[in-house]
């Protein structure tokens, strides 16, 4: 509209994602490409720029839905009439660029409020994928998407038809098109059905050579200069690029793929471990878009080789799970000593924990001066002596590997909130999320629908005065109801005490926290984190959204010295507190790791029962959702004192194991959530 | 209404990389935006308002809540005064004069705010719509200031984002979809401390500032005893920074005109791409912004051709927060150092 584009000729570098939008353009049976990597690549620049380079399109003149005038085209319900008379005019390939935060009726298409007052009917508004119809749909940030919309454009695309059903509306439209997206795995990863429906995935990157980048430089700078001239310059090579596009498309039909062709589709794909039968149609139709642009007449190997590798991308499946990444060598170490002999260790520590601590001793030459520590911290477990003058040194760990971890949510409630993130369902107070229903509260989110309901009795009284078909009072307008997810806060309570320190388990907890963190950090969470150890609980992070700064600090933390943690407990609660007297309508969910064996109580109680105790006061706030991850060795006996906390606080009871995503045991089962 | 005194820019004690980048992004919105990172109270909004207040005015229309440019924008207002469905009157609004403002967006702001609504209330009871401008509307050809950017709705961000790289913005919410352009010179400030922005979001802004409090006595005594006297006689403080202030709106405003003419030398493009690939940026952002900066500062300086000074110094503006990290690193404080342990 106010822009000139830049134009897709002229871009530097990125062969493979221009030859994939190339293809996909002119095979439409691709659907979709999905570009992965790195900003500032010029993703939206070459998409923008590939609409520009299209062919512009025949339509039927005032059509909302860009219909083919084409007798046989798949068309919406005015213009597929038998007499319905069609003028043709041209029409620029349509882009649209889908809103992250676009509400439902946008999307897909909703009222036409101004209209259907005037006319005193509904009269739909055609939403985002209407306008797309026969065009290029371009999601930014396609992983960050609503599920909703997901579903939605995935519906869209398989069947070519959009069907609306909702707020008294029913219409169908056509709705074919490009599907573009990009996203940054970083920031979590897509939905598999949603992966699957991209035909071709690139993985982008900057360029490394110099030169290429001081073209892209120079290029970029002359454009900003002076677009309009910038463009002309390119005109030729466009016109060129345009040609190809159009000869490609009429040739596409007389491609021919041999059995034998084939055959070697089917293998590769076999080979790749790939699931479904997408994969070996996409490469079938995307080969025969390359030799279509290059003016062959048949697919040869060359040709399957050469797409390969952006169709099966997004779609190859290990044989086997992935191994994780190699962790760091101490905790390599550590986990091997305990993979030796973890029976003998638990039936000795049933025997007697004096002796258990004096076997640790000797397992573990590398740790040596942490076992002794851990030995007086157990046997002070049965009988409280006075704490040792010298605190033993304290070790940091590194972190163990990191997995996909459960989900985690908190339960649904009608409580209205703000903000954004993708973790529990609520009802929001912004006019983004899903319209789940309307409400006589006027909150400056008109639902037209029900306003409408409102008011349709009444219409015979009011009569007609001001030349509207409909008329509304104040007291006939109704608010939309909206939910959608936003982002929580978790509060870490880490056992940062000697038992942590041994085989391994700090690694492996600190591993297991890194996963928690980062599932936060993918769904926008705040994050806080309190650390028990020694005689008191300290808060080492107060409540931020930087991630970041609580992936540090996990880093650097010290394990030593006893465990005190009803000390722990009771700083949870004054955090969990505070926060909820700044977000009274904030849910948050406090994780504690620990094994549950404490030895340093708060007042004259011993300290098992006195955390016991404490646990079952927390359990009391029910805003609060509390989850017990058990870091304890899992042997043949265990204490299973984490898992009696998590009883006395009415907690979720997880083990690290269980916490990964990929574990079968469906915890989750059973709770009131 | 009389209104409250600004303080001279010219004033501001220290804090020279801080007022460097504002004013390249001044002559050069081009460089879409500014990210101050820092603590508080280090003179991060003084120098904004500061420097607008410097600032020659633009030509408006008389009640235009679009601020479009008389002179070069007459079509636009063409097609959006179409695009409301108000009736053309046969003569253009009176044109007149306005100071650049310094358009806040609160850290609470709605999206709705953000980018402009259509109000529905009035749609129904009228049948006619009237869309509400919204903070980008009156940001048009001004300087958007935007703090604690990081605890803003990453979507607000991404729409903020978004019309500075474009210079259009779009409404497109319950069936309206209306453009107007946009093109401000973005300014945000964050604290690092209360959780850091995505880094789509980072590499957005053109430069990033780290700043901090000043260390050094005499400069804290120099600052104080401003402060005092400008609390003291706003008015004679003033005039007293009036010759600096001018020069520099001098300087600015010739430096818009050179920009178009300042060079660049092969040899120096090359040192760009390879200070970028070195210390391991994504993307290309980071190249052309840095191009566009060291031909910015080349200009403010009065020269028509950059030098490997301007490079440098440019480097240390654009890379720090495109350094290519983890989601859960920290961001690059030194470019310098980065780059020798690269190459080293």
């Amino acid at each position: 509209m106010f822009t000139n584009l830049y134009p897709l000729a002229a871009i530097v570098g990125q062969d493979q994602l221009k030859q994939a939008l190339l293809l996909a353009a002119v095979n439409p049976l691709l659907s979709g490409v999905l570009i992965r990597g790195e900003k500032g690549t010029a993703k939206s620049t070459m998409v923008r720029g590939l609409s520009q380079l299209l062919p512009e399109l025949d339509v039927v003149q005032n059509c909302p839905f860009g219909c083919s005038p084409r007798n046989g085209d798949v068309r919406c319900t005015s213009c597929s009439q038998e007499n319905a008379v069609h003028i043709t005019v041209k029409k620029q390939v349509p882009l649209v660029t889908l809103p992250l935060n676009g509400t439902e009726d946008r999307v897909a298409g909703g009222i036409d409020f101004p209209k259907s007052l005037q006319q005193g009917k509904v009269v739909c508004a055609p939403g985002l994928l209407a306008q797309a119809n026969r065009g290029i749909l371009y999601v930014d940030e396609v992983n960050l998407l609503d599920d909703h919309l997901v579903d939605l454009i995935l519906d869209a695309s398989a069947s070519g038809i959009n069907r609306v059903e909702r707020e008294g509306l029913s219409f169908t439209h056509p709705a074919s098109f490009l599907l573009v997206g990009t996203m940054n795995p970083e920031e979590g990863e897509l939905r598999p059905q949603l992966l699957d429906r991209f035909g071709l995935c690139v993985d982008l990157k900057g360029e490394e050579d110099p030169e290429k980048r001081v073209e892209l430089m120079l290029r970029r700078e002359s454009f900003d200069a002076d677009p309009t001239v910038f463009i002309h310059q390119y005109e030729r090579q466009t016109d060129m690029l345009r040609q190809q596009i159009v000869q490609a498309r009429q040739a596409l039909d007389l491609v021919q793929v041999s059995k034998y062709m084939r055959g070697f589709i089917s293998e590769l794909c076999v080979e790749n471990n790939v699931a479904g039968h997408r994969a070996d149609l996409v490469l079938e139709q995307a080969s025969r878009a390359i030799a279509a642009l290059e003016g062959a007449h048949e697919v040869t190997f060359d040709h399957i080789q050469q797409i390969a590798p952006l169709v099966l991308l997004h779609r190859r499946r290990e044989a086997e799970p992935p191994p994780p990444p190699p962790p760091p060598e101490q905790d390599n170490q550590e986990q091997e000593q305990q993979e030796e002999s973890p029976q003998e260790e638990n039936q000795e520590q049933q025997q007697n924990e004096q002796e258990s601590g004096e076997q640790d001793q000797g397992q573990q030459p590398p740790q040596a001066e942490e076992s002794p520590d851990e030995q007086s911290e157990q046997g002070e477990e049965e009988q409280p002596v006075p704490m040792p003058q010298v605190e033993k040194e304290d070790q940091v760990f590194a972190i163990g590997s990191t997995f996909r971890v459960k989900a985690i949510v908190s339960a649904k409630d009608r409580v209205f909130r703000r903000g954004s993130g993708r973790r529990s369902r609520t009802r929001v107070a912004q006019k983004n999320g899903r319209y789940i229903k309307s409400t006589m509260h006027q909150n400056g989110d008109l639902a037209l629908d029900a306003t409408l309901r409102a008011a349709a009795p009444y219409q015979k009284q009011r009569g007609s005065q001001d030349g509207m078909a409909v008329h509304i009072h104040s007291q006939d307008i109704r608010g939309k109801i909206r939910e959608k997810r936003i982002g929580n806060f978790l509060l870490f309570v880490v056992d940062a005490s000697g038992s942590m320190g041994a085989r391994g388990r700090m690694a492996a907890s600190k591993g297991a926290i890194m996963s928690l963190l980062l599932d936060a950090y993918q769904k926008r969470d705040q994050v806080s984190m309190i650390t028990f150890r020694r005689k008191e609980a300290m808060v080492n992070l107060p409540p931020t959204t930087s991630v970041d700064l609580a992936g540090k600090l996990l880093a650097e933390m010290p394990v030593g010295g006893r465990t005190p943690l009803s000390a722990g407990l009771a700083k949870s609660h004054e955090q969990v507190r505070n926060y909820l007297v700044k977000n009274p309508t904030g849910r948050p969910i406090v994780v504690f790791l620990t094994d549950g064996k404490c030895n340093v109580s708060l007042g004259q109680d011993k300290p098992v029962p006195e955390s016991m105790l404490l646990a079952s006061a927390l359990a009391r706030d029910e805003r609060c959702r509390y989850i017990v991850v058990d870091t304890e060795d899992q042997g043949v006996v265990t204490f299973g004192l984490a898992q009696q906390l998590a009883g006395a606080m009415q907690a979720q009871y997880f083990k690290i194991d269980d916490l990964k995503a990929e574990s079968l045991v469906n915890i989750v089962k059973g709770q009131s959530v | 209404m009389k209104k409250a005194p600004i303080y001279p820019f010219p004033a501001i004690v220290g804090q020279e990389k801080m007022k460097l980048a504002l004013i390249l992004n001044i002559i050069n919105p081009g460089l879409s935006g500014v990210l101050i990172r820092g603590e508080k109270g280090t003179a991060k909004s003084t120098a904004v308002r500061a420097l607008a207040d410097i600032l020659p005015e633009i030509q408006v229309f008389d009640n235009d809540p679009f601020q479009l440019d008389p002179e070069k924008e007459k079509e636009e207002f063409h097609s959006i005064q179409a695009a409301l469905g108000i009736q053309e009157k046969p003569t253009l609004p009176v044109v007149t004069q306005k100071k650049v403002q310094v358009v806040e967006l609160p850290v609470g702001a709605t999206e709705d705010r953000v980018v402009g609504t259509l109000d529905l209330e009035y749609a129904l009871k009228k049948g006619e719509k009237r869309v509400e401008p919204g903070i980008l509307a009156k940001a048009h050809r001004n300087i958007l200031y935007v703090d604690e950017v990081n605890l803003l709705d990453d979507h607000v961000v991404d729409v903020l984002l978004d019309s500075a790289a474009m210079g259009v913005n779009t409404i497109e919410r319950e069936g309206v979809s209306f453009s107007h352009p946009a093109r401000f010179t973005l300014v945000g400030t964050m604290n690092p401390e209360e959780g850091e922005l995505r880094p789509q979001l980072l590499d957005r802004f053109g430069l990033c500032v780290n700043i901090e409090g000043i260390q050094t006595a005499d400069d804290r005594v120099a600052i104080m005893e401003r402060r005092a006297a400008f609390d003291q006689d706003a008015e004679t403080f003033s005039k007293q920074w009036l010759e600096q202030s001018r020069q520099l709106a001098d300087q600015i405003l010739s430096a818009r005109k050179l920009y178009p003419e300042v060079t660049v030398e092969k040899e120096l493009l090359f040192e760009i791409a390879n200070t970028c690939l070195e210390v391991g940026v994504d993307g290309h952002r980071g190249d052309i912004i840095m191009l566009k900066t060291s031909k910015t500062m080349a200009a403010f300086d009065g020269r028509n051709a950059v030098t490997s000074a301007d490079v440098r110094n440019a480097a240390d503006l654009v890379l720090p927060h495109r350094v290519r990290r983890q989601p859960l690193m920290d961001i690059a404080e030194n470019v310098q150092s980065l780059r020798k342990r690269a190459t080293a």
